[in-house]
């Protein structure tokens, strides 16, 4: 069977320390949830920690940091395209909003 | 194992340009997956989102107790078994078989755990009337539609994760498969934990009272 070298990842150290980041995270999550914040202020917070936490995820669980760049620029990118463009159907979605007002 | 040691080992002395990423296909398979899946997931959130935004009587049944509680819960679970996910993969790569399939078990017992917490919480809120075209509460019907449609697929990838790390547990300690599957196996297991990351305060967190 033919194996690749692995990458060197990090140690159960830096694992622990961003699994600890990690709920601290959705405890912080939870906590603006019930701040009273406006709908619209509450969703960019919780999509912005969402986002901090996958990319500590994807980069240190999955090791995407230890792996070479050309695996993340051929991935990532294209993922992120990807959301983009489905944001074209939020004006649809107001549209809808406005027929049932 | 460099990569022209690697082009060699491949058979008949043939060269063989070594991967431009570095790592072997299942890797590179199991990442383009990650990839297709996340976009589904995307695709369903923005749904999700979409309908939400175009319904201006959209509820928000969930209260701290018994639900969001429950889904902080969940969510340190499956943190806590990507941890585990990650002391089975370096136990597999150190030659400590018998920690890894230890970890691997612990993996897929937080994984059942996770299921069964998930399984609960909707059988109570079928319970309670709600179902994927029904709303008890008056409203928008199409909160059921969403919540169950989104956590029932994300529910489907930790069962099937579960099968997985308990396939593959197996097989490593049989000498089957090696290290490189049990991280191939992770990177999946942290794929679904990662998905959560957002569907718990998209989903959650976004409709509480």
């Amino acid at each position: 069977m033919v194996e690749m070298e692995s990458a060197p990842a990090a140690g159960m150290r830096v694992y622990v320390a961003v699994w600890a980041g990690l709920l601290l995270i959705v405890g912080v999550e939870v906590a603006l949830t019930y701040a009273h914040l406006p709908t619209s202020t509450l969703l960019y917070a919780l999509l912005a920690l969402a986002l901090t936490e996958a990319g500590l995820g994807v980069m240190y669980f999955m090791h995407l940091k230890y792996e070479r760049r050309a695996l993340f620029w051929s991935l990532i990118p294209a993922l992120i395209f990807v959301f983009i463009m489905m944001n074209q159907f939020w004006s649809d979605a107001y549209r809808l909003r406005s027929l049932h007002q | 194992m460099s990569e022209s040691e690697m082009s060699l080992a491949l058979g008949h002395g043939a060269l063989v340009e070594g991967s431009p990423f570095g790592i072997d296909s299942k890797k590179l398979v199991m990442w383009l997956f990650i990839v297709a899946d996340a976009a589904t997931f995307g695709a369903l959130l923005f749904g999700y989102g979409y309908l939400r935004v175009g319904s201006p009587n959209w509820i928000r049944p969930f209260g701290f107790i018994p639900t969001i509680l429950n889904g902080m819960v969940m969510t340190a679970v499956l943190l806590t078994s990507s941890l585990t996910m990650l002391a089975a993969v370096s136990a597999a790569q150190t030659g400590r078989r018998a920690a890894a399939v230890r970890w691997l078990g612990a993996t897929a017992l937080l994984g059942m755990v996770f299921a069964a917490l998930h399984l609960r919480e909707w059988f109570n809120l079928f319970a309670d009337g709600w179902s994927p075209s029904t709303n008890p509460m008056g409203g928008s019907v199409l909160f059921g539609g969403t919540f169950f449609g989104i956590t029932g697929l994300h529910l489907l990838h930790v069962l099937c994760g579960v099968i997985a790390l308990l396939v593959v547990a197996l097989a490593f300690r049989r000498g089957r498969l090696d290290a490189s599957h049990v991280e191939t196996t992770g990177l999946y297991w942290h794929f679904v934990d990662l998905v959560w990351m957002f569907v718990f305060p998209l989903v959650y967190l976004m409709n509480a009272r």
